[in-house]
C-alpha cells in the first residue's frame, strides 16, 4: 500500500487510528497488538507473498534475542549466539538481495549460464539492519527485555516498515510502551496532518513533477551537454523529494499516533562538505553504517590510512545496500574517496583564516553539490557504462542544443533549485525535535497560526490532488 | 485540547474547500477542451492526453495516425496536399491497440477517412487498453472516472491557473511568448504546432548520413543487438494486427483507410539482417500478411513506401534508422495524393520481395565514427 493513493488518506489511516485510540481507552498492550497487526495488513496489501519471510524474520530475531538478553550463556555462547543472528540475517539478505547478481557476475566470468530470478522482498533492507542493531545491542547488554508484541510492532511499524527510517529499539520501544501515546492529542495529530501535507506534496508535486525531465539524460541514446545536465538535476532533486517527502509522511503518520519518528533529512544540498552532506542525506543509514558498521572496523582509532580504508569499506557496503549492481558499487566508492578527500583536506587545512571562510563555505557548498550530482548519475543509470555516456555528455558544451524543451527543463529545474537552497526544511518549518519529542509550539502558542493552517491546506490539498494513480517511491526498490 | 481540534476540523476543511475550488477552476478553464472548445486554447505535446480533447473539440473529416514516424507531419500540410480537413492523432511509441482506440474515437466524432501510418512494431505489445497506464480510455470517454481525473488533478490546475493569467489582457502577449519555455504543458497556441518541427528548424543537422550510421552501429553493437528483436512474436504481432486493425476497419465499411508502411532507411532492416536474422524473419512475415490482408479489404488503400530506393538508401534523409526528415514526410504526403506506390491487390507482395532483395544485396557504407 501506497501513503500516497486514496485508499491509505481516506481509508486505512483513519480506521488505523480510530481504532487505536479506542482501544488505547480500554488497555495499554490491545493498542499495540492493534497497530502490528494493521502494519501487517499494511504490508500484506501488495506484498503479501513476502509475509511469512516477515513474520520468520521477526520469530527468528526475537528468539536471538531473548537467548541474549534471558537465558544465562556463556561468553562463547553469547557470541555464537550473535554470530548465529547476524549471519542468518545476512544470509537471507545475501540470498534474496544479491543472488542474482552473484550469478549474473558468475556468468560472465565463467561464461557460464546459471539464471536466478528471486523477487527483492519489500523492505528487506530495513527490516533486516533494524532487527541486526537489535542483535548487536542486546549482545552488548544494552537492550531491556522487550515483549513479543511491542518488539513486532517496532520492526513492522508501517510508517517506516517499507523505506525506513531506520528506527532504533531504544527509541521507539519505550514509546510503543508509553500510556500517553494511546490517547488522542489533538495538537500531535493537527502537527502530524501538517508534516505528512509536506511530505505527500514533495512526492506527488515536487519529485512526480520533475521525472519526466529525468529521461532527458536517462532515456536518451546520446544526450546533448544541457539535456545530460538537466536530466542529471532532475533526479537529482527527485531523489530528494522522493525520499524526503516518504520521510516526511512517515513522520507525520506516525506523530498522529504521539509516536516521534528520527529526522531522516536535513536540508542534504545545502551541505558545505561531504562529511556533513552524509549528516544530512538518509540521516538513520549513515548512524546506523557509522554505529555498526564503520566504528566496529576501527572507525579513525587505528591511524589514518586504515580509517580511509574503512570509510571506503563502509560506503562500498553502503552502496551495495542499495541495490545489487555495479551502478550501487561505483556510487558507493565515489562517496568513499570523496569523504577520504574531505577528511585529508581537513587534515592538511585545518583551519580557514576567517576572512576566507564565507568563500570557502560556498566554494565547498557548490563542489559537495556537483560531486553528489555526478555519483547520482551512477546511482541512477542502468549500467556503468550508460553513466559514462552521460558523464561525457555533461564534460562536452559543444553539444548543446538548447531549444524549446531543454529551456523549458532549466526553467524547472531553477525552481527546484530554488526551493531546496531557499525554503526551510520541513522539522525547521514545523519546530519538530524528535530528541525532546516536541513539535509545533509555535503553532501551540498562536504565532503564525492562521497563516500555517491556511498554507497547510492548501499543500494538502494539492498534494491530494497530485496523486496519481500509482507512483511508488524510488526507495521502496531498495 | 477542544481549540486544537477546531484547527485540525478547520484545516481539513479548508483543504477540502481548496481540492473543489482546484476542481472548479479546471472546470471553467477546460485546458483539454473536454467539455467546451475554446478560441483561447492552448495545445500541448502529450498528445495521449490531448488527442481526448482535440477529438471533441476539433472540427475534422480525416484522422491521422502512427508512432513518432508520424508525429512531425502537420496537419495543414496534410490538408493541402490531400484536400482534407484533418487531426493528426499519431502517438510517440503508441502501439496498435492504443492507436485503434483513439482512431475509433475520432471516426464516432466524424472521421470519414483514415490516413495511418502502420509501423510493424506496433503489433510486438499491445496490452489491454482497459489497464493501458498511458493512455486513460476513461478520459476519451468521459466516465465519472475519467472527468474526475481530470478535474481533481494538480497538474490540470495549475495549467488552468496559467491559462486564466494568459487571458488576462496585458498579461496576455508576454506569457503567450514565453509559455514554449516555461514547464506549462499547454504552450502551443496553433494546433498545427503540435509536434510539428518549427519552421526554421535546421534539418541538416538532425537528418543525416553520419547519424544514421552511428545509430546503425548504436544497434548492432553485441552488447545491444539483442533488443533488436525483443519481444517479436510471429502470433502474438498476427493477433493483435487482427484484434486491434482489421477489427476497426471491418466495423467501419463506411470509412476510407489509407494505410503506408513507412519508408525507413533501409539499415533498419539490414540492421536485422547482420544482428537478429530471425527479427527480420518476423517482420518479413507479419507484413507479408498485412499485405495480403489488407488488400482484400473493400474500404482499404494500401501504399508500400519500403523499396522506394531513392528514399531509403539516401541516408541523409534520417536521424537514426527509421525516422525520416520532413522531406520525406512532404513525400509521403504527395505520394498519398497521387497513389503512387500503391500495393496491387492482384501481387500484395510484390513491394516486400523487392525490399527482401535489396536488404539482401545491401553493404553498409565504411564511414569513420566518433
Amino acid at each position: 500500500m501506497l501513503f500516497n493513493s486514496y485508499p491509505f488518506i481516506l481509508l486505512f489511516l483513519p480506521v488505523v487510528l480510530a481504532g487505536y485510540f479506542w482501544l488505547g481507552r480500554r488497555s495499554n498492550l490491545t493498542p499495540v497488538i492493534w497497530l502490528a497487526a494493521a502494519s501487517l495488513a499494511f504490508y500484506a496489501i501488495g506484498n503479501w507473498q513476502f509475509m511469512a519471510l516477515l513474520l520468520l524474520s521477526i520469530a527468528f530475531n526475537y528468539g536471538v534475542g531473548h537467548l541474549l538478553i534471558v537465558a544465562k550463556l556463556g561468553p562463547s555462547q553469547r557470541k555464537a549466539a550473535l554470530a548465529l543472528g547476524v549471519v542468518g540475517d545476512l544470509l537471507v539478505l545475501g540470498i534474496f538481495k544479491y543472488a542474482g547478481f552473484a550469478a549474473e557476475n558468475i556468468n560472465t566470468l565463467l561464461g557460464t549460464h546459471f539464471a536466478v530470478h528471486i523477487l527483492l522482498p519489500v523492505g528487506i533492507s530495513f527490516y533486516t539492519f533494524t532487527q541486526i542493531a537489535f542483535l548487536v545491542d542486546a549482545y552488548r547488554g544494552q537492550v531491556a527485555r522487550y515483549a513479543l508484541p511491542h518488539y513486532a510492532l517496532f520492526v513492522t511499524y508501517f510508517p517506516h516498515l517499507i523505506a525506513g527510517p531506520i528506527l532504533h529499539h531504544k527509541d521507539m520501544i519505550p514509546q510503543f510502551e508509553r500510556k500517553e501515546s494511546k490517547h488522542p492529542d489533538a495538537h500531535l495529530i493537527l502537527c502530524g496532518i501538517i508534516i505528512f501535507a509536506i511530505g505527500l506534496f514533495k512526492k506527488t508535486c515536487l519529485a512526480d513533477g520533475i521525472q519526466p525531465l529525468v529521461a532527458l539524460a536517462f532515456d536518451a541514446r546520446a544526450p546533448s551537454f544541457d539535456q545530460a545536465w538537466c536530466g542529471a538535476l532532475a533526479y537529482t532533486f527527485q531523489l530528494y523529494f522522493d525520499f524526503s517527502g516518504y520521510s516526511d509522511m512517515a513522520i507525520g503518520i506516525s506523530l498522529m499516533f504521539g509516536i516521534f519518528l528520527p529526522v531522516n533529512f536535513n536540508s542534504p544540498y545545502k551541505a558545505t562538505s561531504i562529511v556533513e552532506f552524509w549528516r544530512r542525506w538518509h540521516m538513520t543509514l549513515s548512524q546506523f553504517l557509522r554505529d555498526y558498521l564503520y566504528i566496529p572496523l576501527g572507525g579513525n582509532r587505528r591511524g589514518r590510512a586504515l580509517r580511509y580504508v574503512n570509510l571506503m569499506i563502509t560506503m562500498l557496503l553502503g552502496g551495495l545496500w542499495h541495490g545489487a549492481a555495479w551502478t550501487f558499487v561505483v556510487w558507493g566508492a565515489l562517496h568513499g574517496a570523496y569523504l577520504c578527500i574531505n577528511h585529508a583536506f581537513n587534515a592538511l587545512v585545518p583551519k580557514v583564516p576567517t576572512s576566507l571562510v564565507r568563500p570557502v563555505r560556498i566554494t565547498g557548498a557548490v563542489l559537495t553539490f556537483l560531486a553528489v550530482v555526478v555519483a547520482w548519475v551512477f546511482f541512477r543509470a542502468e549500467r556503468v557504462d550508460w553513466a559514462m555516456l552521460i558523464l561525457r555528455a555533461m564534460a562536452d558544451p559543444a553539444t548543446s542544443v538548447f531549444g524549446r524543451e531543454e529551456v523549458a527543463a532549466l526553467v524547472l529545474v531553477s525552481i527546484y533549485a530554488a526551493l531546496v537552497w531557499l525554503v526551510p526544511n520541513t522539522q525547521t518549518i514545523m519546530g519538530y525535535d524528535h530528541g525532546n519529542r516536541r513539535v509545533g509550539e509555535a503553532l501551540r502558542a498562536g504565532r503564525m497560526r492562521p497563516l500555517v493552517l491556511y498554507a497547510a491546506s492548501l499543500v494538502l490539498a494539492f498534494g491530494i490532488l497530485g496523486i496519481q494513480s500509482h507512483s511508488e517511491f524510488i526507495y521502496f526498490r531498495f | 485540547m477542544r481549540g486544537t481540534f477546531t484547527y485540525l476540523r478547520r484545516l481539513l476543511l479548508a483543504s477540502l474547500g481548496c481540492v473543489l475550488g482546484a476542481a472548479a477552476l479546471t472546470f471553467v478553464v477546460d485546458p483539454l477542451q473536454l467539455f467546451r472548445p475554446s478560441r483561447l486554447a492552448f495545445y500541448s505535446d502529450d498528445t495521449r492526453t490531448q488527442n481526448a480533447g482535440l477529438i471533441r473539440s476539433q472540427s475534422f473529416d480525416t484522422a491521422f495516425m502512427g508512432t513518432s514516424l508520424a508525429i512531425h507531419f502537420r496537419q495543414s500540410d496534410i490538408d493541402r496536399a490531400l484536400g482534407v480537413r484533418s487531426l493528426k492523432l499519431a502517438m510517440t511509441g503508441s502501439n496498435s491497440r492504443q492507436q485503434a482506440f483513439v482512431l475509433e474515437q475520432a471516426i464516432d466524432r466524424g472521421a470519414r477517412r483514415v490516413v495511418w501510418a502502420m509501423d510493424d512494431f506496433i503489433f510486438v505489445d499491445a496490452a489491454d487498453i482497459e489497464a493501458d497506464p498511458f493512455l486513460s480510455v476513461d478520459l476519451y470517454r468521459r466516465t465519472t472516472k475519467g472527468i474526475a481525473s481530470y478535474l481533481f488533478n494538480a497538474a490540470m490546475a495549475k495549467e488552468s491557473l496559467f491559462a486564466m493569467l494568459r487571458s488576462i489582457p496585458p498579461l496576455q502577449h508576454p506569457l503567450a511568448r514565453a509559455a514554449p519555455y516555461l514547464p506549462i504543458k499547454f504552450a502551443l497556441e496553433d494546433v498545427d504546432d503540435i509536434y510539428a518541427l518549427p519552421r526554421d528548424f535546421d534539418v541538416a543537422r538532425t537528418y543525416n548520413a553520419k547519424r544514421t550510421l552511428a545509430a546503425f552501429a548504436y544497434i548492432t553493437s553485441p552488447v545491444r543487438s539483442r533488443f533488436l528483436g525483443e519481444g517479436y512474436g510471429y502470433d502474438a504481432m498476427v493477433r493483435h494486427f487482427e484484434r486491434d486493425a482489421v477489427g476497426l476497419i471491418t466495423r467501419h465499411p463506411d470509412v476510407t483507410f489509407d494505410i503506408y508502411f513507412p519508408p525507413y532507411s533501409i539499415l533498419q532492416f539490414v540492421a536485422m539482417r547482420d544482428a537478429s536474422p530471425a527479427t527480420l524473419k518476423i517482420v518479413t512475415e507479419v507484413t507479408a500478411v498485412i499485405a495480403q490482408r489488407l488488400t482484400q479489404l473493400p474500404n482499404v488503400r494500401l501504399y508500400d513506401f519500403r523499396a522506394i530506393k531513392d528514399v531509403t538508401h539516401d541516408l541523409g534523409n534520417y536521424s537514426d534508422v527509421i525516422h525520416h526528415s520532413p522531406v520525406v514526410d512532404a513525400m509521403v504526403l504527395k505520394w498519398l495524393a497521387s497513389g503512387e506506390h500503391r500495393v496491387d491487390p492482384k501481387a500484395p507482395l510484390a513491394s516486400l520481395d523487392e525490399l527482401k532483395t535489396q536488404v539482401e544485396a545491401y553493404q553498409v557504407p565504411r564511414i569513420k565514427l566518433p
